[in-house]
């Protein structure tokens, strides 16, 4: 009994995530069924692919986000790291490693420099961001004046298709072939950095005291404060975690495109589109409210909603149109909640 | 147990070692399949022979940035192409998708169609680099991928543009040609450039002036940028003219309707001019030809993809391909200009005129375009 109190509970407050997450699965089934060749790795390894960049610039976006703030700059640190990973991603295994391990500080200093800027100068994170946004890109031209880079080629196989293949390419578990290997090796490697990286850095931080103090802030800063929780700290420690988000994604792009590119029209793209998936996945635009994990979700949805235009015969101009009405339907599912508010003041929550 | 999983890695391997056996085309020796339509880069350009395969076929065009007229117009087109006497049994199925100016998307969608079994993609590529891991699948997949207009920097896959330096080298011979009728051998030359740095603005630009340095004549080019667009177009030409006062020629890399009409707001004189092949520019040059406005139109086509599209198919038959085909250029100047058949008074100023391509059998004129474009909006 108590048991399905507690699922009811979580159901309840977290219907937001839970409604993305059941479009997500609707969504994917129906697009893998019509899909010629649905339901298999190939498939599996190709919508990964496609989506690991922007899912990893959604959870980067979250942070800003449940503070009560908006970042401008994601796209911007995604395509400086993008840049910077072009660099610096080739040569023997330890300057490759050296170079991801430098592509990630340098998104998280830049998401830490953030932070400094929103925390020490008062300034609000959307003017901040947008400033800093602006620098970024400004580096990454600086590093970068045009496309191209030198991305270890085996990297860029190993990591962008399954695990079969990174195995393969790299001569680990017998090629690929070892028996334990078996039951993992369908599954596309990008799958698994989203989940290790989510593991490793978001769910420590959602537990931890800067963590909880993150929703506080968003919810009520000034309760937060009374309540002596550490703000500046949890704020720049969130920033900071959005900028080694945003590597991430920058990182990843680097490796599956074997190369940098300082595209300010791509970097805009992602900085919208990680706002949307964030909103989709169910966290509030107000703050307070919401995960990455629900963001991660959000980036899927917004992702297979464009895969639908490869198999279904749509005509090519009105797809931005279809794509624009079915995210309108989308995020509305997550404003179901004010339908059954008891109180009217709740709806300002 | 433990032999049913050797065997069934042998299995894999051996099933590996074939597919990579068939992988890709193969790099046979020229001349390539209609040589006057699929015309070799340069002498040294290779040549890709895949497997021939029976029609018909199942193409996509994965477009990237969409929302300026010439890739509306391309799509358009390349759905007026598809549905072609020429070319419509040969497909079965066709597919465009735009993904805007986000690569992932790009790359996903191309790795998509490869893993539907579609049998050629064509696109416009959203960044020169990147495209190594698709072209391995399409070549693992032995699926014909052709990117046209941006293409990409490899000699992997099978490419369709146009010469842009032989356009500037064009743009200039033929105002220097013009020039010389009047009896000028030096002069001021207004260049109004395209967007800052791209590759096509820096080749159409090194065409112009090495024409231009090597004939001998004194001439002083003076460079504006005009992005390709009209209103930037205009606005810096009626700058110019007002800093500099009147020029003997003028070379538009693009937006040349916006030029014109600068000449004409500021009283210019009508002097011979270069230009791209937008419609209202061939309407001006039409008008004002006998006032001196004797102007050449060549264009960067949307009616590439119609070329790209062909390519794949014969591609896909198994003739003979060149790596890097250079699309023969459009021309057409102001003694061969005439209303309905190489530009429309009835049709908006900013339509690009130039779809026709005798050598490769395709002429898809303004009105089917158009035509296409009202089916659309139904």
């Amino acid at each position: 009994m108590t048991h399905k109190a507690g699922w009811k509970r979580w159901l309840f407050q977290n219907i937001g995530f839970a409604t993305a997450l059941l479009l997500l699965i609707v969504l994917f089934l129906t697009y893998n069924i019509l899909h010629p060749r649905g339901f298999s790795s190939a498939v599996a390894i190709q919508n990964s692919n496609e989506t690991a960049a922007i899912a990893f610039v959604a959870m980067a976006q979250t942070l800003p986000v449940l503070l009560g703030g908006l970042d401008l700059s994601v796209g911007a640190v995604m395509t400086l790291t993008n840049c910077v990973a072009s660099e610096l991603l080739n040569g023997s295994p330890w300057q490759i490693l050296f170079g991801m391990f430098l592509t990630l500080l340098t998104g998280t200093a830049f998401g830490f420099m953030n932070g400094c800027i929103v925390v020490y100068g008062r300034i609000q994170p959307i003017i901040a961001t947008l400033a800093t946004g602006a620098i970024a890109i400004g580096l990454a031209l600086l590093i970068r004046p045009k496309p191209g880079g030198n991305v270890d080629d085996d990297l860029g196989w190993a990591l962008t298709n399954s695990v079969y293949d990174f195995a393969d390419t790299y001569g680990l578990a017998d090629g690929g072939n070892a028996w334990w290997l078996r039951p993992f090796a369908d599954i596309p490697v990008p799958i698994m950095l989203i989940v290790f990286v989510a593991v490793v850095a978001w769910v420590p931080f959602r537990r931890s005291v800067t963590g909880r103090t993150v929703y506080a802030i968003g919810s009520a800063e000034g309760a937060a404060y009374m309540s002596g929780l550490p703000i500046e700290r949890a704020k720049i420690a969130a920033f900071t975690l959005g900028g080694f988000f945003a590597a991430c994604g920058g990182l990843y792009l680097a490796i599956q495109t074997s190369s940098g590119n300082a595209d300010i029209q791509q970097a805009g793209a992602y900085t919208l589109n990680s706002i949307a998936a964030v909103v989709l996945g169910g966290t509030s635009l107000l703050g307070g409210v919401g995960s990455a994990i629900g963001s991660l979700v959000g980036a899927m949805i917004l992702r297979v909603i464009s895969f639908y235009f490869r198999i279904l015969d749509i005509d090519p101009l009105l797809q931005p149109l279809i794509e624009g009405v079915v995210l309108l339907v989308a995020v509305s599912f997550g404003a179901f909640r004010t339908l059954r508010v008891k109180n009217q003041l709740d709806l300002f929550r | 147990m433990k032999a049913a999983w050797k065997l069934s890695s042998a299995a894999l391997v051996l099933a590996l070692s074939v597919n990579m056996a068939v992988a890709g085309p193969e790099v046979v020796s020229g001349p390539g399949a209609n040589p006057e339509c699929f015309a070799p880069w340069s002498a040294d350009t290779k040549h890709f022979q895949w497997q021939a395969r029976p029609a018909p076929y199942r193409i996509a065009v994965v477009n990237g940035f969409v929302g300026n007229t010439w890739r509306i117009q391309m799509i358009k087109t390349a759905k007026a192409y598809a549905e072609d006497p020429a070319v419509k049994d040969k497909i079965s199925e066709f597919k465009v998708v735009s993904t805007g100016t986000d690569a992932p998307a790009q790359l996903g969608a191309i790795e998509d169609f490869i893993n539907q079994g579609y049998d050629a993609i064509i696109t416009i590529a959203v960044s020169p680099d990147g495209f190594d891991r698709v072209i391995r699948l399409a070549d693992k997949n032995d699926v014909v991928l052709v990117p046209f207009d941006n293409v990409l920097d490899t000699d992997k896959v099978m490419q369709v543009n146009e010469d842009q330096l032989a356009m500037g080298r064009t743009w200039a011979e033929f105002l220097l040609k013009e020039l010389e009728a009047q009896g000028k051998t030096s002069g001021k030359i207004l260049e109004v450039r395209g967007l800052p740095g791209n590759s096509v603005d820096r080749d159409r630009s090194i065409g112009i002036n090495e024409v231009l340095d090597a004939s001998g004549g004194d001439w002083e080019v003076v460079q504006v940028v005009g992005n390709w667009d009209d209103g930037t177009a205009q606005k810096v030409t009626a700058d110019a003219v007002a800093v500099h006062g009147t020029f003997d020629a003028v070379a538009a890399q693009g937006g040349t309707t916006g030029v014109v009409q600068a000449l004409l707001d500021a009283g210019h004189p009508m002097v011979p001019i270069a230009g791209e092949s937008e419609n209202g520019y061939r309407k001006l040059v039409a008008k004002h030809a006998d006032e001196g406005l004797k102007g050449i139109s060549i264009g960067q086509s949307p009616g590439l993809v119609a070329i790209a599209i062909k390519a794949a198919i014969s591609a896909l038959e198994g003739n003979v391909m060149p790596q890097l085909i250079s699309v023969p250029l459009p021309v057409a100047d102001y003694s061969s200009l005439e209303n309905g058949v190489n530009y429309w008074t009835d049709l908006p100023d900013n339509f690009f005129t130039v779809n026709e391509f005798p050598p490769c059998g395709v002429n898809i004129s303004g009105p089917a375009i158009m035509a296409q474009s009202e089916e659309d909006v139904k």
